[in-house]
């Protein structure tokens, strides 16, 4: 298929719906903005369903209840507006169901700034609700792997029964570049039809409920089980982009829109003779934490984690792998302000000469 | 090459029409492209910028800090960008709104009075069309001018014939500002 130029918020809603999703309930902020603008009017055009929620707490709810029919079901929102929706996201991973969840990230924290910045890696990664639970968080760096990771995060969803997280900041979501769309792919239940509360009339089986409240045995069961997918995550389903970083003195660790604008300072800096690498986690959670430890820490001299936000957030996992192997520094910029080639450039090489 | 161009101006005045134009094209004619509008609580009236990039290779960083060319659409936004031009860029500017001096002597810039010629074409809109003729007069590397007047008459397909043809005029009047300054 041809490529066509797509905003970024525009492309990860096509995407969903050729992944088959067929509902969409939300809450407009900005800079998400166009994903509910544009799923309005697609939706309706492959019987699907489109909701304006009277808010996020209830547009979440709704996509509860469209999951438990086997619908794939998404919302989005940015920072704000995903911490309203935190108490439906757990309840969402309690009931085990599958669901797309957007956060078109901006400034913060509180209110923030509506320009674009990475500043929920943290919620995304710990806490996206109450109650220990983790999902799956994709972090796209161009709008070809956005499209990409969309429409296999329902997939994910369904095979794990939780919800899938679709990290992107605002520059993503405003941006327009060419990407290939992947096929249309037919709404099945096929995935979900063990549990799914949908009514088959050709099927005799008894009546079925889903709760997110369970007896204490039960609980502590399902959280083992839990515990058990989280690791499997790590051990089978970590991506990860690993540039430069056999012989590499220095490591930038970004991700998103940073990784970006970072890697175009390390081509620069390796076609002037540096060593220096990078390691580009594209699922912040599972993290890739053997990216880390098959470094050679006896030349790497640096650790560099670039983030459009202030302090850098990601830099606690980074930290957790290195185990004090190589010093971390981290560079960033916050309050609407980008990130920009020059500045990325003098902040890494600034840490070389320092480093030496 | 990787070609850079900030387009500047207020809101509607057609500045982030123009970048996307300007991707369109460059996607069309086989480039890579990538167009971000900087966006903020304004509508019109308020300030409007997008940066648009265009290469034979994929872009990786969308985030320059100083770009090549600029179209500075407004007073304001040229007092503003100022410091956002490369060194040895090219401007090309509304001569009609932006009354500063330009000061800087390590660009080119490029006067049109923009507004003057869209009113005398009789659309006021296609005052930004008039401005990217000019700037693809000059640096063609951008986007071919050609392929530009087809991508912009893709867009405009469903339109009257009386506005194909005013987004030509309009395209060719800047066009022959522009070649003057042609490398």
């Amino acid at each position: 298929m041809a490529k066509v130029l797509m905003k970024g918020c525009e492309a990860v809603a096509e995407a969903a719906v050729r992944a088959g999703c067929r509902f969409f309930a939300g809450y407009p902020i900005t800079p998400q903005n166009e994903i509910p603008e544009y799923l309005s009017r697609r939706l309706p055009e492959v019987g699907g369903v489109f909701i304006q929620g009277e808010s996020e707490v209830a547009s979440v709810n709704m996509v509860y209840g469209a999951a438990t029919m086997g619908v794939r079901a998404m919302t989005s929102s940015s920072g704000p507006g995903i911490s309203l929706k935190a108490e439906g996201i757990s309840y969402l991973a309690s009931c085990k169901l599958p669901a797309l969840i957007v956060n078109v990230s901006r400034g913060g924290p509180g209110l923030g700034s509506i320009q674009p910045a990475q500043s929920d890696y943290l919620q995304a990664t710990k806490a996206l609700g109450h109650g220990g639970f983790r999902v799956m968080v994709f972090a796209p760096y161009t709008l070809q792997e956005a499209v990409d990771l969309t429409y296999q995060a329902f997939d994910y969803a369904e095979r794990d029964r939780n919800p899938v997280f679709l990290l992107m900041d605002g520059c993503l979501g405003a941006i327009m570049e060419l990407v290939e769309l992947p096929e249309m792919k037919e709404p099945s239940d096929e995935n979900t039809k063990k549990w799914n509360l949908r009514k088959r009339p050709d099927e005799k089986r008894p009546a079925r409920a889903l709760t997110p409240i369970y007896p204490e045995i039960i609980l502590e069961m399902e959280n083992k089980t839990r515990g058990e997918l989280y690791k499997k995550w790590e051990r089978e389903d970590v991506k990860v982009e690993e540039f430069m970083i056999d012989d590499a003195e220095y490591v930038v660790v970004a991700y998103g829109i940073a990784a970006r604008v970072a890697k175009e300072a390390v081509i620069t800096l390796r076609e002037q003779g540096y060593k220096i690498g990078m390691i580009r986690p594209i699922t912040l959670y599972p993290f890739p934490k053997q990216s880390f430890h098959k470094l050679n820490y006896d030349k790497v001299k640096a650790i560099i984690d670039i983030e459009l936000t202030i302090p850098a957030q990601m830099r606690d996992d980074i930290a957790l792998e290195v185990m004090g192997r190589a010093p971390i520094f981290e560079y960033g910029r916050s309050g609407g302000n980008l990130l920009d080639d020059d500045g990325t450039y003098d902040a890494i090489m600034k840490v070389i000469k320092e480093v030496g | 090459m990787k070609q850079s161009i900030l387009i500047s101006g207020s809101g509607g005045q057609g500045v982030l029409s123009a970048g996307m134009l300007l991707a369109q094209s460059a996607a069309d004619s086989g480039k890579y492209a990538s167009f971000l509008p900087e966006y903020g609580p304004e509508q019109r009236g308020g300030s409007a910028k997008c940066t648009v990039l265009t290469s034979d290779k994929e872009i990786i960083s969308p985030l320059p800090k100083k770009c090549m060319y600029w179209i500075c659409m407004n007073e304001q936004s040229f007092k503003k960008f100022g410091t956002q031009l490369k060194e040895g860029g090219v401007l090309v500017y509304n001569s009609n709104r932006v009354t500063s001096p330009i000061t800087r002597t390590d660009i080119t810039a490029i006067p049109v009075p923009s507004d003057q010629l869209a009113d005398q074409l009789g659309n006021p809109k296609a005052a930004n069309i008039i401005l990217i003729g000019a700037l693809l007069a000059a640096r063609k590397a951008i986007v071919d001018p050609e392929h530009f007047l087809k991508s912009l008459e893709e867009k405009f397909a469903s339109k009257s014939d009386e506005i194909r043809e005013l987004n030509a005029k309009a395209f060719k009047i800047g066009g022959d500002i522009g070649k003057d300054y042609a490398e």
